[in-house]
C-alpha cells in the first residue's frame, strides 16, 4: 500500500450566527438572543406559534432581514431582489411545526468575499501582511430549533428528556463559505473577524458562551502518496463549534485523523460519503453525534403561510445607509492617518460603541480647537488608560462607564494642554464615571477646579515648590549641578508632592533645571 | 323557517326580542335535531350567559354589533377559547381533548360583532372529505334526508343553517369545503378571495387553498358576515390589506349590464338532470335582470382535480407533521424497548383516521426527492394555466385571448355535479369522492370568491333534494358577486 508524503487540508465553513432582534423570526414572542430576555426560565418565551400550535401562523420579522442583510453587504454579498421562505421538513422533539422555516433556492444574500488579514505571532492584525480571500457561498435566514435536554437542570440523570422551546423561533443567520481554507489558524481568523463584524453592525450579541454563533467546518485532505497519486479523504462536518478554541481543535485532530482513517479504511471522497461529528471539548476529539445518522429527505417546498421577501431599492438603500465603517478599516484608518499604534487601534475598533465613543470624543475635541491628531491622542490616552482600567476593574466596556464624549474630549484636551496631570485626569475619570452623565455632559474644568484638580500655572508657587524640594534634597540638587541629569527626579518628585498633585511635572522639571543651572 | 341573522339582530338592536331567549331557543332546536351530529360541542351556559350580558348591554345603552345575539355555529377547525372554553378538534381523535388557548381572527371579529356561539360544528377530519363522514366523531346527516350526507367538509355548518338550529354559520374552503356541503343542504356558501378573511386561529389543512367563509340561509345574511370577518390581519401574512367596501352597501344595486360567462365544461353530461336544469334556470334568472350570459372557455379545467390534489396534499403533509404526540394532542403509551420513532408512528396511527393517513402518504410522496418535479412542480404550472383561464375570461376589453371570449364580470357553474348522495354510497372509492368537487377545486386554485347560491330541486329515490350553482367573481370583488347571489337568488324563487 502507498504511503502518504504529504496532506493538505480543504476547509469551508457554515456559520450560524443568532441575530438579536427584540423579538422571534415569525412570532412577536421575545427573543432569547436579546440581552433583554436571555436569562429567561425555560418555555417562558413563547406563544402559539412558537409553539407550533393549531391554527398558529408565522409573520416575518423585518428587522431580523434588516441585520441579515446589513451583514450580506459587510460581507459584499449580492442581496436578492426577492427570497423565499422554504419548509424544511424533518421530525425531531425540539421542533414544534414538524418543519423548519429556511431558505433553500433563494436565500437572501447571494456570492460575496471577505478579505480576512493576517495574524501576526501574536495573534494580532497584521496590517503589512497579505490578506486572505474568503469567498462567501450565500447567508440564508431560518429559524432556529428549541433545546432538547437529556440530564435535569444543573446535572442528574432523568427519566427521558426534557424541552426547552425558548430558543425555537429565534433569527438564525446561516452563512456559507466556499472551501477557501486550508490551515485552523486561517478558518479562526476568519471566524473572529466575521464575530466582529456581525457585532460591529448590531446583528448579534456574539457571546460564544451564550452559543450566538455556532461554527461547522466541513473538512477533508487531499493525500498525496509516495507513488504520485493523489487521493481526497470523504468530508467531515463537524457540528456545533461555540468556540474559536473548539473550532480550531476540531479542525486539527482532523488534520490528523484524517491521513489516519485512510490508512485504517482507504474510504476517499464520493457521494453519500460525508460523516457528521460532534466535538468533544474535553477529550479533544471528534466523535459521532448522539442522533441517528440519517439519509434525510427534507421535502423542501416553499411555505404558503409566508409571501416572498421582496427587497426593493428603496428598502435596500435605507439598509445600506445604516452600514457603519468596518472594523477593520476603522483599524487601519486608526494607524495610517490617526497615528495610533496598531495595539491602540485594534482596542479603539474592536466594538462598535467603544469605537464610536471614540470617534466622537474626538471629534468634540478637534471643534474645542485641538488638530486632529492631538485629538486623537489625547482622545485615545484618556480611553486607554483611564477608561480600560476602570472598565477592567467594573468588568464592563469602556463604552458602558457612562461618560460623555464631550466629557472625554475636554478631559484629553485638559491634558495635552497642560492643565492636568496625569494623576488628576485619571482622578477626574474616577469621578465622572462614578457618576454618570444623566443628561448632557458636564463641564470637566469646573470639576477639576472644584476638586483643586488643575494644574497651577502660577509662576511665584512653581518657584516656591522647587527651591523647597532643593532645600529638603541639598544633596540631589548637588549631584544635578555636577552634571548627573538622572538625579532631578528625585527633586521633580519631592515638588510635586509639595504641590499635592496641582503641578505640572514638565513644567516643574524644566524650572528645576533652570535652578539648577543658573 | 327561522328569521335571517339580519332580522334577528335588527330584533334584538331593537329590544323586541332578547339574545338569551334566542340563545336558549336555538339551543332548544339543537337538542331536537341531535340526530343529525351537526355538533360536536354546544356551549349552554356560555352561550346563554354571553347573550345576558349582551342584553345587560342594550339596556346600558352601550353600542352593540351587527350581529348582536345572532346564535352561530363554528366550524370545529376554528380556534375558540374562553369564554366559551370547549374544545378544537378538528374532527379529529388526535385533538380530542385539545383546548385552544387562543381564538380565530375571524371568530373573534363575529364574537365582537355580538354573535353568540352556540357550538363547534362537526366537519371531516381536517376538513379532508366531501361528505361529512370522515369526522372521527361520527358522520353528520343531511337534514333533508338522513339517508344522505351533507357534504363536507363544513358538514355540520350546512346541517345547522339547514336544520334552521343558527341561521348563519362559519366554516372553511380549501376545495369546495363551504359551497359544496351548502349545496347539499340548500343554502349559500361563500368562499371569499384567499386573503379576504384571516386564517389565524384556523387549522391548517392546505395553506395557499385554505380559506374562511360563511353559511347562511341568505345572500345577504352571507354578505353581512363577510363585513364582520373580512379584512387585514397582522397574524396573518397572507392576509389581503386592502379594506372592502361594504358588501351590504349595494347588495341591491341593479345588475343589469354585467357580464356572466359559462363555461364550456359546466354542462359536462355528467351533471345530474336537476343539476344542469338548475344551472340554465340560474342563468335566466340572471339573464331576466339584464346580464349578458355568454359561453367561455376554461381550457384547463380539467386538470383542477390532479393540482388540488397534489398541492393540497403536499402542504397538508407538511402542516399536519405538527401533530406528533410530544407538546399536545394524543400520545400514545409506548411499550418498553419503544423510541422516539415509535412514539411518532404510533400517536399519527392512532390518531389519524384514514383519510387523512392516505393523504399525509400521498403528500409526502410527492414532495420527496426524485418525484418533486414531477408532481409538485407540474401541479403548481397546472395551477398558474387555471389561473390564467381565469384572469383570461375576466379580462376587461372583449376577448381573453385564443379567441377566447372575456370581459365576464362572474363565471357561472354548477357547484357539486349531483345532489346529495347516500352514506356510504362513495367511501369505498376515493377517487370517486374526489371527483365530487371537480367544479370547486379550480376556484380555491386560483384563490377566487365564489358564491354557492341553491337553484332547484332534484327528486332522487322519492327524497326531495336540493341543488345548487355557483357564481365565481375577480379577485376582492365580492361585492359584485354577492349583487349578483342576490339577484340569482330572487330570479329562481328557491
Amino acid at each position: 500500500m502507498a504511503r502518504i508524503v504529504s496532506t493538505r487540508l480543504t476547509i469551508g465553513m457554515e456559520v450560524h450566527v443568532e441575530l438579536s432582534t427584540r423579538s422571534k423570526m415569525f412570532s412577536r414572542a421575545p427573543n432569547p438572543a436579546c440581552r433583554e430576555f436571555d436569562a429567561s426560565p425555560p418555555n417562558s418565551l413563547i406563544d402559539p406559534t412558537v409553539l407550533g400550535l393549531p391554527g398558529a401562523l408565522p409573520v416575518m420579522n423585518r428587522s431580523a432581514v434588516e441585520l441579515s442583510i446589513l451583514v450580506g453587504l459587510a460581507l459584499g454579498c449580492r442581496i436578492a431582489d426577492a427570497a423565499v421562505w422554504d419548509r424544511k421538513g424533518y421530525f425531531y422533539p425540539d421542533l414544534p411545526k414538524g418543519y423548519q422555516i429556511s431558505q433553500y433556492a433563494l436565500p437572501l444574500c447571494g456570492q460575496g468575499r471577505l478579505d480576512v488579514p493576517a495574524l501576526d505571532d501574536r495573534g494580532r492584525v497584521d496590517l503589512d501582511a497579505p490578506t486572505h480571500t474568503v469567498r462567501i457561498r450565500r447567508a440564508h435566514l431560518e429559524e432556529d430549533a428549541g433545546k432538547l435536554l437529556h440530564e435535569a437542570p444543573g446535572g442528574g440523570p432523568i427519566d427521558g428528556s426534557i424541552i426547552d422551546l425558548n430558543r425555537a423561533g429565534t433569527p438564525l443567520l446561516e452563512i456559507v463559505t466556499e472551501p477557501d481554507f486550508t490551515t485552523a489558524e486561517q478558518a479562526v481568523s476568519f471566524a473572529r473577524m466575521l464575530r466582529d463584524i456581525c457585532r460591529f453592525v448590531g446583528a448579534t450579541e456574539g457571546v460564544m458562551q451564550k452559543g450566538h454563533m455556532r461554527f461547522e467546518p466541513n473538512i477533508n485532505s487531499v493525500l498525496t502518496l509516495d507513488d504520485g497519486r493523489e487521493v481526497a479523504t470523504p468530508i467531515v462536518e463537524i457540528k456545533n463549534l461555540n468556540s474559536f478554541k473548539s473550532l480550531r481543535g476540531a479542525i486539527e485532530h482532523e488534520a490528523a485523523a484524517q491521513p489516519a482513517r485512510w490508512e485504517a479504511d482507504g474510504l476517499t471522497l464520493a457521494p453519500g460519503t460525508k460523516r457528521t461529528l460532534g466535538w468533544d471539548d474535553a477529550r479533544g476529539i471528534t466523535l459521532p453525534q448522539r442522533e441517528k445518522e440519517e439519509a434525510h429527505d427534507y421535502r423542501y417546498f416553499p411555505d404558503p403561510d409566508l409571501p416572498p421577501v421582496v427587497i426593493d431599492a428603496a428598502w435596500r438603500e435605507a439598509i445600506a445607509a445604516r452600514l457603519p465603517e468596518l472594523p477593520l478599516s476603522r483599524h487601519r484608518r486608526y494607524v495610517t492617518s490617526l497615528g495610533l499604534s496598531a495595539q491602540e487601534a485594534a482596542a479603539l475598533s474592536e466594538e462598535r460603541a467603544t469605537s464610536d465613543l471614540f470617534e466622537e470624543a474626538m471629534a468634540a475635541a478637534i471643534a474645542s480647537g485641538l488638530a486632529q491628531d492631538r485629538a486623537a491622542r489625547a482622545t485615545a490616552n484618556v480611553l486607554l488608560q483611564s477608561g480600560l482600567k476602570r472598565a477592567n476593574e467594573r468588568g464592563i466596556a469602556v463604552h458602558d462607564l457612562g461618560l460623555h464624549p464631550a466629557e472625554i474630549a475636554e478631559l484629553g484636551s485638559l491634558r495635552e494642554r497642560g492643565l492636568l496631570g496625569s494623576n488628576a485626569a485619571d482622578e477626574l475619570f474616577g469621578l465622572l464615571a462614578d457618576r454618570p452623565c444623566a443628561s448632557g455632559p458636564r463641564s470637566v474644568e469646573s470639576l477639576a477646579r472644584e476638586r483643586s484638580l488643575l494644574t497651577l500655572r502660577d509662576d511665584a508657587a512653581l518657584d516656591a515648590w522647587c527651591r523647597a524640594a532643593i532645600a529638603a534634597h541639598p544633596k540631589a540638587a548637588d549631584d544635578v549641578r555636577a552634571g548627573k541629569p538622572a538625579a532631578i527626579g528625585r527633586l521633580v518628585g519631592e515638588a510635586m508632592k509639595a504641590s499635592a498633585g496641582r503641578g505640572d511635572a514638565a513644567a516643574i522639571r524644566q524650572r528645576l533645571a533652570s535652578l539648577l543651572s543658573g | 323557517m327561522t328569521p335571517s341573522a339580519r332580522a334577528l339582530a335588527a330584533d334584538v338592536r331593537a329590544r323586541r326580542r332578547s339574545a338569551a331567549d334566542l340563545a336558549r331557543e336555538a339551543l332548544d332546536r339543537a337538542h331536537a335535531a341531535r340526530h343529525l351530529n351537526a355538533f360536536l360541542d354546544l356551549f349552554p351556559d356560555a352561550a346563554i350567559d354571553q347573550a345576558k350580558r349582551l342584553d345587560a348591554r342594550l339596556a346600558a345603552g352601550e353600542p352593540v354589533g351587527p350581529l348582536a345575539g345572532v346564535p352561530v355555529a363554528i366550524k370545529d377547525n376554528l380556534c375558540l377559547a374562553e369564554p366559551y372554553g370547549g374544545r378544537t378538534t378538528a374532527g379529529s381523535r388526535i385533538l380530542a381533548d385539545y383546548r385552544s388557548p387562543y381564538t380565530a381572527s375571524a371568530v373573534q371579529r363575529l364574537l365582537d360583532a355580538g354573535a353568540i356561539v352556540l357550538g363547534k360544528a362537526n366537519l371531516d377530519e381536517f376538513s379532508m372529505g366531501s361528505s361529512g363522514e370522515n369526522s372521527a366523531f361520527g358522520p353528520t346527516l343531511n337534514p333533508h334526508d338522513p339517508a344522505r350526507v351533507p357534504g363536507g367538509s363544513s358538514s355540520g355548518a350546512a346541517a345547522a343553517v339547514a336544520a334552521g338550529i343558527v341561521p348563519l354559520a362559519l366554516g372553511s374552503d380549501t376545495g369546495g369545503s363551504i359551497r359544496q356541503p351548502a349545496a347539499f343542504c340548500g343554502i349559500v356558501g361563500l368562499k371569499p378571495t384567499y386573503g379576504r378573511v384571516s386564517r389565524y386561529g384556523l387549522v391548517a389543512y392546505a395553506s395557499s387553498l385554505d380559506q374562511v367563509g360563511p353559511l347562511a340561509r341568505t345572500v345577504e345574511d352571507a354578505a353581512l358576515a363577510l363585513a364582520v370577518i373580512a379584512g387585514p390581519d397582522p397574524h396573518d401574512a397572507t392576509s389581503a390589506r386592502a379594506p372592502i367596501p361594504d358588501p351590504l352597501a349595494s347588495l341591491d344595486t341593479p345588475v343589469a349590464g354585467a357580464t356572466i360567462g359559462i363555461p364550456r365544461q359546466a354542462r359536462s353530461t355528467a351533471n345530474h338532470p336537476a343539476v344542469a336544469a338548475g344551472l340554465e334556470r340560474a342563468a335566466s334568472a340572471l339573464a331576466d335582470a339584464g346580464a349578458r350570459v355568454i359561453d367561455i372557455d376554461l381550457p384547463h379545467a380539467d386538470r383542477g382535480i390532479a393540482a388540488y390534489y397534489i398541492v393540497a396534499l403536499a402542504e397538508a403533509s407538511s402542516n399536519l407533521a405538527r401533530f406528533d404526540g410530544v407538546r399536545y394532542g394524543r400520545r400514545a403509551d409506548l411499550e418498553a424497548g419503544q423510541g422516539l420513532d415509535d412514539l411518532y408512528a404510533r400517536s399519527r396511527a392512532e390518531g389519524f383516521g384514514p383519510e387523512v393517513q392516505r393523504r399525509i402518504m400521498l403528500g409526502t410522496y410527492v414532495l420527496s426527492a426524485g418525484y418533486y418535479d414531477a408532481y409538485y412542480n407540474t401541479a403548481m404550472k397546472a395551477r398558474r394555466l387555471i389561473k390564467q383561464d381565469f384572469d383570461a375570461a375576466f379580462a376587461h376589453g372583449g376577448t381573453g385571448g385564443a379567441g377566447r371570449a372575456g370581459g365576464c364580470d362572474a363565471i357561472l357553474m354548477p357547484t357539486a355535479p349531483g345532489p346529495a348522495f347516500r352514506l356510504g354510497e362513495k367511501t369505498t372509492d376515493p377517487l370517486a369522492m374526489y371527483l365530487e368537487d371537480a367544479y370547486t377545486v379550480t376556484i380555491n386554485l386560483a384563490g377566487l370568491p365564489a358564491i354557492s347560491v341553491p337553484t332547484g330541486w332534484a327528486d332522487v329515490d322519492g327524497s326531495r333534494l336540493p341543488v345548487a350553482a355557483q357564481l365565481v367573481g375577480r379577485p376582492f370583488d365580492e361585492p359584485r358577486l354577492l349583487r349578483l347571489a342576490r339577484t340569482l337568488e330572487r330570479g329562481v324563487g328557491f
